[in-house]
């Protein structure tokens, strides 16, 4: 019973440390061995780290063990690996990693999402760059897997097993032109490491997460609760079993007595002859042995080859051998002891036997002796000291000796010193200049390790490099992805929007038709139908509230127009409805595939000059960005001649020294433009006040003209896209005066009434059918068209389409505007001749030009359909109508001149009459 | 059936005096404080009932400014009335609403019917033309008067009434010219379209 516990810490003792590592490492591939048949699927990626974290005195690494979900892209993590309920995740799909070359502690890197950085640790560099790189491609899979996974995991796995491998073959590919894969290291990551035990902790306690305390008490009530089943049930699963039954002899390791020992050791037997038919059987039974008989488990770690038994069977030959002889040591110091006892009895015996004092006296002087040689040893011994004393003298003097000399052999070295230290210095140049060497020895070795430590230092920042490169060159790659499948999916988030828009405009317009219908129709019916538009028009309120976060297209567009026109009567509404859904139909059907090339092409544009590509792209339409520049540019081409430094200035000092004539009609029509623009009704605009000087100007430059009605369209047009006053008027000046012919805006509009006489010819020439059509029902389309010409279509086309017609027609000219007017009536020629009624067309003239929305379609039929349009033609037809209508305002001035006449000679005969006579004079 | 007679009114006057208030206030009863001024022409349609007949006024509103005048023939050509406006609160209106009656008078279809409407009533405490004035003139040409407010919706409808006992009925005498013969064919397909 006394040997036993002497035993146990010797042995222990004894055990060298190198040997107590080997267990450890060799075990865990045995197993892995044995798993890697078992397991054909792709290797779990989970294992023990340490994760920094926790606040105040717990604050420090803990040890978690970390598993991958590879549906979800997380990594979670929980106290053990046996634990039910993970404490908490990490989601990695918008996580970068980061190795740290400079942490403290080598193995340490962070995982970085939007909301927290994760600090954890690996137990080598290895085993760190294996978990990064890992994550690394979990998260570029993660990137590259079909949206849409199949019902079955395992109708997933073989779908997708292929093209995975195939991604996971580039991007290992690419892996290693970055830094070399990691091969995974043994018995530390992995499926096997969750048999390890728990790596040993200062303090159980400081491995507990408070934070997660809930989840921490539901483990281990699960736990406790599986232990129990485990003793219950003797044939559990095997890693479940071999996992609980290590548990119990961990913590009952502190509790080992003496008695519990030989109790153990006859369950040996039985124990290992059920293992033995489980495959993990050889995977347990080293590791628990090993905690307990060290010897054994490494005899038995070591029986796969005869030169292994070789070596062990000597270890275990000198460890006896040692063993054997501190038995003998303790032997002997137990005889010492047990002879000394026996003295002593001996002379208590004799003391007691003693009959006569005269024996005892005997024994009294037999004790003086004794203490006399004490006493003699003593002084013997004390001699000896001296002598030791003596000794000790001398050899601090051979000490000495010998510190001189390693003097000399420092200063010797001194040179070498300095020479190390310039090297250093070059290879570090971010360090500071080292101390002056010391000589010292420990300086020396000081130095040394400074030198390890920067090459140190150096490797890991070279690997950290490495690292980064490819952790950038991958974050790149999935940023990519993620834009591509950004912009696919806004375009067909657009295209969407197209298609419910264009049901529901046909919804409206099914809606508008039955309206029409039911008016000749008695009965509910109409009532219905009433109530079907009611709620129809009702959805604009929650629509608009919708559009404004799905859609750009708000309640106004981009220069402030509004995109539901407000008109009063019920059936206007839901036209002014289905016109608004047609126009964001084709605006977000054109928005990706047509306006995207035309934005790139202007962006090119640096320098414009004239040419066969700008004037094309001019018809195509300048994107809002642009527009103000090209028409600054445009209006500059046609006005140079005209424009001088402070023109304007001096025209607007003019208008405030007195009144301009036409003041008072400008001051009536500001408040009447547009006003269903914000920017010229919305009480803080700066635009009226910007639009009065303009006019103001304008009228003084031109004195001929004023101001005509219209012109507030067209410099309105000008300062929403220029928004500057000055070019706004320099853009008014170069329509009226270089673009438009003269007279265009004069007294008698003279101009204005030939081209219409020439549009009609132009509409015989190109649209005979439809000029046919309208003149069997004496439609006078110049009551209609008269207004598109004298504000270049300004009241009539939405903005989108008329700020079109005015990037042509700022270029090309007047001709534009015939191009279009035909272009329109071409549009809608269809529509127009199922009409018969007179009255009928004039309701669809009103406001057909407003339903125009494919401005594509319209500036193709312009460009296209109505060539060959010569501006010859456009001259000569010009030419010859307005000679016309001169000679028929004269021929009306002469009509007037007689009537006049006759008038005044009625008058001579009462006198009545020569009052109205004078008061006629006055008038005229 | 009852027989519909499409009848043609122009709206002639100054700028600035109303007349697309009140064809606003007449077809959709509506005032709009800033609508915007008219250029050329702006067409717009209201059936009313008159005895036994239904009256759908075409209405073309005009523009007002003076150099406009010259197109006015395209629109008061072949009407059946004109609404001559002026502002009471302006006496150039006035003046000018005196040209264009001269203008109808020798140019204008024969037997037009002609109202006149002085509008913004509602201003009467800044009056600057006397009803008197404007009843006096409106006998002298024998013309239809009455001051009408856009805003309150004074004497809009009233004003059209008036128009439409004005117009002369159909009768057998004027079946014979061949403008008599046209109106009565639009008149009997529009009866026969609506039936």
């Amino acid at each position: 019973m006394e040997d036993t516990p002497e035993r146990t810490p010797s042995s222990e003792s004894i055990q060298p440390p190198g040997l107590a590592r080997e267990p450890e490492v060799t075990s865990p591939g045995d197993s892995e061995g044995c798993a890697r048949p078992l397991d054909p699927a792709p290797k779990k990626l989970c294992g023990y780290l340490s994760k920094f974290g926790g606040k105040g005195p717990i604050k420090g690494w803990k040890c978690r063990w970390f598993f991958y979900d590879e549906r979800k892209c997380h990594l979670y993590y929980s106290r053990t690996a046996q634990d039910a309920n993970p404490l908490d995740s990490i989601d990695l799909s918008s996580a970068t990693f980061d190795c740290k070359a400079d942490a403290e502690e080598e193995g340490t890197f962070e995982i970085k999402t939007p909301s927290r950085v994760i600090t954890l640790k690996a137990a080598t560099r290895q085993v760190m760059l294996y978990w990064l790189q890992q994550l690394q491609m979990k998260r570029w899979e993660f990137h590259n897997s079909p949206p849409a996974l199949p019902a079955t995991p395992a109708a997933a796995l073989t779908e997708n097993g292929p093209t995975l491998h195939l991604k996971l073959e580039q991007e290992e590919a690419e892996l290693e032109e970055f830094l070399c894969p990691v091969k995974t290291p043994p018995g530390l990551v992995g499926t096997a490491a969750a048999l390890q035990p728990v790596p040993a902790m200062p303090s159980a306690l400081q491995n507990i997460s408070l934070k997660h305390l809930g989840t921490e008490i539901q483990n281990t009530m699960y736990n406790i609760r599986g232990n129990k089943q485990a003793q219950a049930t003797a044939h559990g699963p095997p890693v479940e079993e071999s996992s609980q039954s290590a548990e119990p002899q961990r913590g009952e390791q502190p509790l080992i007595s003496d008695p519990s020992i030989p109790e153990k050791e006859p369950e040996d037997p039985p124990k290992s002859a059920p293992r033995s038919c489980v495959p993990s059987g050889p995977m347990q039974k080293p590791k628990r042995q090993s905690n307990t008989f060290p010897f054994f488990s490494d005899g038995l770690a070591r029986s796969r080859t005869a030169q292994e038994k070789v070596v062990a069977l000597e270890q275990q030959v000198l460890m006896l051998t040692k063993e054997l002889k501190s038995q003998k040591e303790l032997v002997i110091i137990l005889h010492k002891a047990l002879e000394a006892a026996q003295q002593e009895k001996r002379a208590s015996s004799a003391y007691l036997a003693a009959t006569e004092d005269r024996d005892r006296l005997e024994l009294v002087r037999h004790k003086v002796r004794q203490i006399a040689e004490l006493n003699q040893r003593v002084e013997a011994l004390e001699q000896d000291r001296e002598r030791l004393v003596h000794e000790a003298g001398l050899r601090e003097q051979q000490v000495q000796a010998l510190q001189q000399h390693v003097q000399l052999l420092m200063d010797k070295n001194q040179a070498k010193q300095q020479v190390i230290c310039k090297l250093s210095q070059k290879l570090t140049e971010d360090l500071a200049q080292p101390q002056p060497a010391d000589a010292t020895n420990g300086d020396f070795l000081s130095q040394q390790e400074r030198l390890e430590h920067l090459k140190d230092d150096m490797e890991a920042y070279r690997t950290q490099n490495r690292f980064l490169n490819s952790e950038i060159h991958q974050v790149t790659k999935i940023w990519r992805k993620v834009a591509e499948k950004e912009k696919a999916l806004l375009t067909k988030c657009a295209y969407l929007q197209a298609r419910n828009c264009q049901v529901e405009s046909k919804y409206l317009a099914g809606l508008r038709r039955l309206q029409e219908a039911a008016g000749a129709e008695p009965g509910d019916f109409p009532e219905l139908l009433q109530q079907l538009v009611q709620e129809a028009l009702q959805w604009e309120a929650g629509e608009a509230s919708d559009s404004v976060g799905l859609s750009p297209v708000s309640e106004y567009d981009d220069y402030g127009f509004l995109t539901v026109p407000d008109y009063e009567v019920e059936d206007l509404k839901l036209l002014a409805k289905i016109q608004a859904l047609e126009v964001r139909s084709h605006h977000l059907l054109a928005l990706e595939a047509v306006e995207r090339p035309l934005r790139d092409r202007w962006a090119t544009l640096t320098e414009l000059m004239p040419s066969a590509e700008l004037k094309q792209l001019l018809r195509a339409g300048v994107p809002r960005e642009h527009r103000p520049r090209v028409w600054r540019w445009l209006v500059h081409r046609r006005v140079q001649h005209l424009h001088s430094s402070g023109c304007y200035q001096e025209l607007l000092a003019r208008g405030r020294a007195c009144e301009h004539p036409a003041a008072r009609q400008i001051e009536l029509d500001l408040n009447r433009t547009f006003p269903t623009n914000k920017h010229f009704t919305c009480p803080t605009s700066s635009f009226p006040d910007k639009l009065r000087r303009v006019l103001l100007a304008f009228s003084w430059q031109n004195p001929t003209i004023g101001y005509c009605q219209g012109l507030n369209r067209l410099a309105a047009i000008a300062l929403l896209v220029l928004e500057d006053e000055e070019s706004a008027f320099w853009c008014l000046v170069a329509i009226v005066e270089t673009i438009l012919p003269a007279e265009y805006y004069s007294k008698t509009l003279t101009a204005s009434q030939v081209d219409q006489r020439v549009l009609q010819d132009l509409l015989s020439e190109k649209l005979p059918r439809l000029t046919a059509h309208l003149g069997q029902r004496h439609v006078d389309l110049s009551l209609i068209t008269f207004n598109w010409f004298l504000v270049i279509f300004a009241d009539s086309l939405i903005s989108d389409i008329l700020l079109r017609v005015w990037d042509a027609f700022l270029y090309e000219g007047t001709k534009v505007v015939f191009r279009y007017a035909l272009a329109i009536f071409k549009y809608n020629e269809e529509a127009i001749l199922r009409l018969q009624d007179s009255l009928e067309i004039y309701q669809y003239l009103r406001f057909f030009t407003k339903t125009i929305c494919d401005s594509r379609k319209l500036t193709s039929i312009a460009f296209n359909d109505m060539n060959p349009f010569p501006m010859k033609q456009l001259r000569q037809l010009r030419a010859a109508h307005r000679e016309r209508l001169e000679a028929e305002l004269r021929e009306l001035e002469l009509l007037k001149a007689e009537y006049l006449e006759r008038r005044a000679s009625r008058g001579r005969a009462v006198p009545e009459g020569c009052v109205s006579e004078d008061e006629g004079e006055g008038d005229s | 059936m009852m027989a519909i007679r499409e009848l043609k009114v122009c709206l002639l006057g100054d700028t600035g005096v109303g007349k697309s208030s009140i064809v606003c206030r007449f077809v959709q009863d509506h005032f709009d404080h800033n609508i915007s001024p008219t250029i050329g022409a702006s067409f717009m349609t209201k059936t009313v009932p008159c005895g036994n007949e239904l009256h759908k006024f075409l209405i073309w509103d005009t523009a007002g400014q003076e150099r406009f005048h010259s197109l006015a023939p395209m629109y008061y050509r072949g009407s059946a009335a004109a609404v001559i406006v002026y502002d009471i609160t302006k006496q150039d209106s006035f003046h000018t609403l005196k040209k264009w009656v001269k203008e109808l008078k020798e140019h204008g279809p024969e037997n037009i019917v002609m109202a006149i409407a002085g509008n913004k009533c509602d201003l009467s405490d800044i009056r600057e033309v006397p009803l008197k004035d404007a009843k006096e003139y409106a006998e002298s040409i024998g013309a239809l008067v009455v001051e009408t407010s856009a805003k309150n919706a004074i004497n809009i409808e009233e004003l059209f009434q008036g128009i439409s006992r004005q117009i002369p009925p159909l009768d057998p005498h004027e079946n014979g010219n061949s403008g008599g013969i046209k109106l009565g064919n639009q008149s009997l397909q529009a009866g026969r379209r609506c039936c």
